[in-house]
């Protein structure tokens, strides 16, 4: 589903990414590990169009889309959430959702011309999406005023307003207490069952762990080792990596 | 009709022409949040083409394009186009650009335009400007029945485009301004494209200055450079702030509160060497206010709320 092949990304003479490659296939959760400043944000970034790639190829669904721009990117099913979950927060929740309705036609003349505005099916179906995250109560209020649980359930009631085939979390588990955490494993793998595809990326060894089917673990740029959750816990670099010698 | 009746009628008209220029300017800022300083130069684009449209030809010491003395109503459609054009040009390198650097370049621009009005003597006859610019249907009512009319027609035209903007502002259009508004990067993943959505509000908000550019000469009958100085780009700023940025009826009040306020002054009953020290407090006046509402309603007379769907 998507292959990311030989990535290179530099930053002027720092290798942010090097020679990196890695598969993700339909319908699985797949890791993505690694210390601070190992390059797994800049990785996510590549994939998703926010920055440019060096060297390599990045494929979606048989479609290059290394050069592609972030929103031509989405439109293909790769939705991607972000490290700090803030939303939009001068929108209500409800808006929040509908942002992201597939059906959206965001055209200057379309709207300017015709009466375009949200229809009742996306409205219903976001309303759905909030009661079955418990956040209906609130679709009226502006997200600046919910609360940072609040925002990270939000990130995922979002991004399946718009269909994704794949969602790319980044750092999911961060700032996370163990109860939320527990509820977002329930609900990544909650949407799995349902058909979407994952990869997530964390320093949070146990959770990726956890949750993941595949994982693959990055230092300095540079993947330093693969395998099922099992193998990485007991693979010695990695040990070395996040403990030390 | 009493003089002091016709006064306050005339004021509001031009304040009509400022509800214009206020609502283009908080679809841009308010809604899609874009820091642009440059609202003059479209205002600016639209009145020299409504001018040179519609004023006569120009006289054997006067120098100026065209002057066909045409049907106003061509005046008004070229000032609309004209300041769609230059939005459109001027935001192909300005909007490269975000937050304060877009602010700085599209205030050049508009200076940039300032000079030229000044100095283009072939098109717009300099620093002497343009006059007699005869009103459309003035020959049909005296003159007093003749500023109720414009009171009605600048009304109707400020309500017209007090509708088109909201409609912009809640449709899905418009949500993908506030949406860029709020998180440029998150929006881009809802498959917004930010610089295509940028330039067509850019391009909508000099269709509505050129707009109200043309009504304020048809107003003024008269036009010269020193009238788009950035103080007009400040005026209209500091209207949008008393009304409540990202509000259109905010914009619709702060418009016509604050030129109330800056000509309250004229209505003292001064002596000509007073009247003229009072003149110069109007813009401390002015200042005096957007200090307080800024203290007292940081978000101004009407604020934002939420959208209930």
């Amino acid at each position: 589903m998507l292959t990311v092949t030989n990535v290179d990304k530099f930053y002027g003479g720092v290798k942010a990414v090097e020679n990196v490659s890695l598969e993700v296939n339909k319908g699985k959760i797949i890791g993505l590990i690694g210390t601070n400043g190992a390059g797994k944000t800049t990785l996510f970034n590549v994939i998703s169009g926010f920055d440019k790639l060096d060297r390599g190829s990045v494929n979606f669904d048989g479609q290059e889309i290394s050069n592609l721009l972030p929103s031509k990117i989405a439109n293909l099913g790769m939705i991607r959430t972000f490290q700090t979950a803030t939303g939009f927060p001068r929108l209500t929740v409800l808006e929040n959702l509908l942002v992201f309705s597939e059906n959206n036609n965001f055209e200057f003349y379309k709207n300017f011309l015709n009466k375009n505005e949200q229809n009742k099916e996306q409205i219903e179906k976001a309303e759905n999406l909030l009661k079955k995250f418990g956040l209906f109560e609130k679709k009226n209020q502006w997200v600046v005023d919910l609360s940072a649980p609040e925002l990270k359930i939000l990130e995922f009631a979002r991004a399946i307003m718009g269909n994704p085939q794949i969602m790319l979390l980044d750092e999911p588990a961060a700032g996370v207490n163990p109860a939320l955490l527990e509820q977002l494993m329930e609900i990544i793998q909650e949407l799995n069952g349902e058909g979407i595809t994952f990869l997530i990326v964390d320093h949070n060894l146990r959770f990726i762990c956890d949750i993941s089917d595949f994982i693959y673990v990055m230092n300095d740029g540079k993947l330093i080792a693969q395998g099922k959750p099992d193998e990485i816990v007991n693979n010695e670099l990695v040990i070395e990596t996040y403990i030390g010698k | 009709m009493e003089g002091f009746l016709i006064f306050a009628i005339s004021i509001l008209t031009l304040a009509f022409v400022y509800v214009i220029l206020c609502l283009a300017l908080n679809i841009e800022c308010g809604v899609a949040g874009m820091w642009d300083l440059g609202i003059v130069s479209y205002f600016g684009v639209g009145a020299y083409s409504y001018a040179i449209i519609v004023a006569p030809e120009a006289a054997s010491y006067q120098h100026y394009l065209f002057g066909l003395e045409s049907n106003p109503i061509y005046g008004i459609v070229l000032a609309i186009i004209l300041g769609g054009v230059s939005a459109y040009l001027i935001g192909l390198p300005s909007l490269r650009l975000r937050r304060e650097y877009f602010l700085i370049t599209t205030i050049a621009f508009s200076e940039v335009l300032r000079i030229t009005f000044s100095n283009e003597n072939w098109l717009t006859n300099g620093v002497a400007g343009i006059y007699n610019i005869e009103q459309p249907l003035k020959s049909y009512f005296s003159p007093d029945n003749y500023i109720v009319l414009l009171f009605v027609i600048f009304l109707c035209f400020s309500v017209i485009v007090y509708k088109m903007v909201n409609k912009l502002s809640f449709s899905t259009y418009g949500l993908s301004l506030k949406a860029l508004r709020e998180n440029e990067a998150l929006a881009k993943t809802a498959r917004i494209e930010p610089s295509k959505q940028y330039h067509s509000v850019y391009v909508f908000t000099g269709c509505l200055a050129g707009f109200s550019g043309a009504l304020y000469v048809w107003l003024n009958t008269l036009i010269v450079p020193t009238q788009f100085t950035p103080n007009v780009t400040f005026f209209v700023w500091t209207a949008l702030i008393i009304g409540g940025i990202g509000n259109n009826r905010g914009a619709f009040l702060g418009a016509i509160f604050f030129v109330i306020l800056l000509e309250t002054l004229s209505f003292l009953n001064l002596s000509a060497e007073l009247a003229l020290v009072v003149s110069s407090l109007r813009i401390a006046l002015v200042g005096l206010a957007l200090i307080l509402i800024l203290r007292y309603l940081p978000n101004g007379l009407l604020r934002e709320k939420p959208t209930v769907l």
